[in-house]
């Protein structure tokens, strides 16, 4: 068995790659299986640490059971991609508790590459692809470890060089690289996470838990793009069960068909999304949105719904409408009035709306009166409501409780529109977003999640009834995020996040920043996909021109490998010699040996000079005037001062310069 | 300080005849606090430029000529009983002196030859439980003859690392010869004039031991002795002792061409008589093979 030198700080690294790896996917883990790979992690960091001997083959194994039976138990075989990710990294992480020999780390490290890919399949975003190429950088110096005797400093040191020297040859297959469609393609995430739900029941929430994550990011086109408030559409809601808003099975079937009707006119708003991976269906447009990706099934209510299930971001160009104003028809009407059951309760619902309708009998007098109700009898909204309980959620909303979230404002007015027979659905999306003005982005996260009314107007069409907005109407413009009076229950309700330190202003910057810095990796590194990848390759070599392409492939190629060769074999000598003295010297050497004067490096500076004087003695005392000043400097120990730095220049240049032949 | 020592080298350079080098070489070895090995044919000069050396720098002088018989005691000295005090006194030997001269070290037995070399690195003798040191300063100068010669016991490795420097003097000039012949050099070292006392000497090995030695020379050394170790030509590589050695003799040969730094010319200089007999170069062949040595390693610039 071979001797390993760094076993310590080769031990320590992994550890620490691993740790760092298990942070990353912690959120697709259990809590359970998380603490026992940190454990695991843990441990082998503390036996290094100490110098204790590492745990004997029989207890190693035993434990490797049991985490395995844990494993099975908690992760299941459901989530597929999830298990053996969990697998490879308590594999490796036992492995690396029992590696003792060379071979073992070699193997290790080889693990840990895999195991480091495995990040990227949860998450793509700079910051963990920063950290990830980090960790490369580390397990390179490990690996480097393994066979050489010297620090830990100096291996990462090159190994970062060697990734940087790797990073051309990255973009370029970035670029270059036919984009094949995979044999195989990783199911899309399993976890559901916070965010929109097919059915909308506010009344029993108690509290509205708000994430920070980011669900999709809106780029204004800069020819018409759409105006504020932004009310991304995603979901519409068209049956009422008396207390929940659930999507009705005919809507489901209206929307499995694609919508043909692509009218294109000019006043459409242009702007394109990136939408995050998500198991959800749905897509976000603003009123009646319409996109030719393939990826992207527009429906005929305007909204948009993924086809494929991908693990990666979705980059999706949109162009939207004024919501239709066509007359309904006979079935739309009933689907968008229908109460059934829920007409029993809440009465005292039902009666105020019967009372504002004949007060103002049109749709559209009763459409502003309810706005005024809303607005003047005392309504407030919260993040924190009290639940609701009773049969009468409505009634206990609107008449004894009077706060609440987007939900209940939604979920009454659509009830009360219905009552009188107005047609009227919920819908649920997001409104508003983070506006970025640098590179003018809208980022929308899971709290911009909201929820408000569509009612449809005889000889108007469908007409956004926002009774939240109405309530707080600043809510309207921007994000959650940036609202003052709410600032406090916001954060409160706030999953951690860097949001919380809002208030101190250089963390907004910085947080703002990141964002930014992640919005561009989004949009140019994981969002080029074969479509901007063709239309890139079309600019460069124009149409058709496939022999063009492949002789720039090739001749790149080459040229990268060149460029390396060159690299790999430049002599050091020039790179060592970090005095500029050494270096006027070696200039004063070459010029010698271009004219005549073989150098011959195991003379000392001060024979090769003499003889140089005597080789050329027209140069003879700028020859030894430099010998002087080498000595000087290099040997004497006098410093080099910026006068001493010219006048080597100048000797040098001297030296160099070509002498008037005498005639 | 530095006239004194070009005073005393022309001085010496009246006794032996067309040798500046060797001469220099010698002093060289003795301003670094080294012992001095000369080795060449019997009748090229050794004794006297030994002689005229202890001479010359004022010091007081011992010569021992070796030979196949010689004991231990016969250098260090012995206790003798004293019949009147009915006790023993110790007799110091000749080695209480500040230059020893040993002639031919290599025709006595290597007993002989260890008791002496021990001296020389211990700086002291001890006998019979006591523990004399011997004076400062301390040299030794040994001669040798070429190995080839008959009933000689050849020095081993580690003893000759004891030696600083080895240097041989070699034929001399035509001219120096035919001035030999003739009788013109100096012959009676004693009358020598003494240009330094042993204090002085001191003085200026205190200052040697100060030059400056700049980071490229030691570069230049480090890249001689790993050329050696790593080369796999040399079957003894060359020690730390030789690097300081080395280091010390470059100094030292600086000081007597008047300069307070070194530079690599001093170390090729002083390279072949500190290196040759560590690397186990016969005398003869050194020349040659140092040459290629110094060819295959770059000088750092």
């Amino acid at each position: 068995m071979q001797r390993i030198h760094n076993e310590k700080s080769i031990n320590l690294t992994l550890s620490l790659i691993y740790g760092i790896v298990i942070l990353f996917i912690m959120a697709e883990l259990t809590p359970a299986f998380t603490l026992v790979l940190a454990a695991l992690c843990l441990w082998n960091f503390i036996l290094t640490l100490m110098n204790k001997s590492k745990p004997g083959a029989l207890l190693a194994n035993i434990l490797a059971g049991l985490c395995l039976v844990l494993l099975l138990y908690d992760i299941g075989f459901s989530d597929s991609v999830t298990l053996f990710v969990a697998m490879l990294i308590l594999s490796s992480l036992f492995k690396l508790l029992q590696a003792k020999s060379k071979k073992h780390y070699q193997t290790i490290v080889l693990l840990s590459f895999f195991s480091l890919s495995t990040v990227y399949l949860f998450s793509q975003s700079i910051i963990a692809t920063l950290s990830v190429s980090a960790l490369y950088v580390l397990n390179f110096a490990a690996l480097a470890l393994i066979e050489a005797k010297h620090n830990l400093k100096i291996a990462s040191k090159q190994s970062l060089k060697m990734l940087f020297i790797a990073l051309p040859v990255a973009v370029f297959l970035l670029l270059f690289l036919p984009k094949l469609p995979a044999f195989w393609q990783l199911p899309g995430p399993k976890l559901a996470k916070t965010g929109l739900s097919e059915s909308v029941n506010p009344f029993d929430i108690a509290k509205l838990s708000n994430s920070d994550e980011l669900v999709f990011r809106a780029k204004l086109a800069t020819a018409n793009p759409p105006s504020a408030p932004y009310y991304w559409r995603a979901i519409i809601h068209d049956e009422f069960d008396g207390s929940t808003w659930l999507v009705s099975d005919l809507l489901k079937s209206q929307q499995r068909k694609q919508s043909t009707s692509t009218t294109n006119t000019a006043s459409d708003t242009q702007y394109s999304i990136i939408a995050e991976p998500s198991a959800k269906p749905w897509l976000f447009g603003l009123n009646k949105a319409y996109s030719t990706n393939r990826n992207v099934k527009t429906t005929e209510q305007g909204l948009l719904i993924r086809k494929r299930y991908l693990s990666n971001n979705i980059n999706y160009q949109v162009k939207s409408t004024a919501l239709d104003n066509s007359q309904l028809t006979k079935l739309q009407r009933y689907q968008n009035t229908k109460l059934t059951d829920a007409q029993q309760n809440n009465l005292r619902s039902q009666q105020l709306a019967f009372d504002l309708f004949k007060k103002n009998d049109t749709d559209r007098a009763f459409f502003s009166a309810l706005t005024e109700y809303f607005a003047n009898q005392g309504f407030s909204y919260t993040l924190t409501p009290e639940p609701m309980t009773s049969q009468d959620t409505i009634d206990e909303f609107m008449f004894s409780n009077k706060r609440g979230f987007c939900g209940h404002y939604a979920s009454a007015a659509a009830f009360m529109f219905r009552a009188v027979g107005i047609p009227a659905r919920v819908v649920s999306g997001y409104l508003g977003g983070e506006l970025n003005e640098k590179d003018d982005y809208l980022s929308v996260y899971q709290y911009d999640a909201h929820a408000w009314v569509e009612v449809h107007i005889a000889d108007e069409g469908w007409q956004i009834f926002d009774a939240t907005a109405v309530v707080s109407p600043e809510r309207l413009n921007g994000s959650l995020s940036q609202m003052q009076s709410l600032n406090n229950e916001f954060t409160n309700n706030l999953e951690f996040s860097l949001l919380r330190f809002n208030q101190i202003p250089g963390f907004n910057w910085l947080r703002l920043n990141l964002e930014n810095l992640d919005y561009k990796w989004t949009n140019w590194v994981l969002g080029f996909d074969q479509q901007k990848q063709s239309s890139l390759l079309k600019a460069l070599f124009g149409n058709n021109q496939l022999w063009k392409i492949s002789l720039f492939v090739i001749l790149t190629v080459i040229g990268i490998f060149i460029v390396y060769f060159i690299y790999l074999n430049w002599p050091k000598k020039s790179a060592e010699s970090e005095h500029r003295l050494a270096q006027d010297f070696m200039n004063i050497a070459n010029w010698c040996d271009k004219n005549g004067l073989n150098h011959a490096d195991n003379l000392t500076p001060q024979q090769y000079l003499r003889q140089a004087s005597e080789h050329f003695p027209e140069k003879k005392s700028y020859l030894l005037q430099f010998a002087q000043l080498y000595s000087d400097v290099r040997y004497k120990g006098d410093e080099f001062t910026e006068q001493r730095k010219k006048h080597s220049h100048d000797l040098v240049k001297l030296i160099k310069a070509k002498t008037k032949r005498i005639l | 300080m530095h006239a004194t020592v070009t005073e005393i080298i022309d001085d010496l350079s009246l006794v032996i005849f067309g040798k500046q080098t060797q001469i220099k070489l010698a002093l060289t070895c003795l301003f670094s606090q080294g012992h001095l090995l000369i080795e060449d044919l019997p009748g090229m000069g050794k004794t006297t430029l030994s002689h005229a050396l202890a001479s010359v720098l004022g010091l007081s002088y011992q010569r021992v000529q070796f030979t196949s018989d010689l004991l231990p005691s016969d250098i260090l000295g012995a206790s003798i009983f004293n019949s009147n005090e009915h006790t023993f006194t110790f007799h110091k030997g000749p080695v209480f002196s500040q230059v020893v001269l040993a002639d031919e070290i290599n025709r006595a037995g290597p007993k002989t030859q260890s008791a002496l070399l021990e001296a020389m690195e211990e700086k002291q003798v001890s006998m019979d439980g006591d523990i004399y040191p011997l004076p400062s300063p301390f040299f030794v100068i040994a001669t040798q003859n070429p190995l080839f010669q008959s009933g000689t016991y050849p020095l081993p490795e580690s003893q000759l690392d004891r030696f600083m420097m080895r240097i041989s003097l070699g034929f001399p000039p035509k001219e120096a010869e035919r001035k030999l012949i003739l009788g013109d050099n100096n012959r009676d070292y004693d009358a020598l004039p003494k240009r330094i006392n042993p204090t002085q000497l001191i003085n200026i090995q205190d200052e040697i031991a100060k030059l400056t030695l700049s980071a490229p020379v030691v570069d230049y050394i480090i890249e001689l002795v790993t050329y050696t170790r790593d080369s796999s030509i040399f079957a003894n590589p060359l020690s730390p002792r030789a690097s300081i050695a080395l280091a010390k003799a470059a100094q030292a040969w600086a000081f007597i061409d008047g300069r307070d730094f070194v530079t690599p010319d001093d170390v090729q200089a002083v390279f072949k008589s500190v290196t040759a007999h560590r690397l186990a170069i016969d005398e003869q062949t050194s020349e040659l093979q140092i040459k290629q040595l110094l060819n295959a390693v770059a000088v750092p610039l």
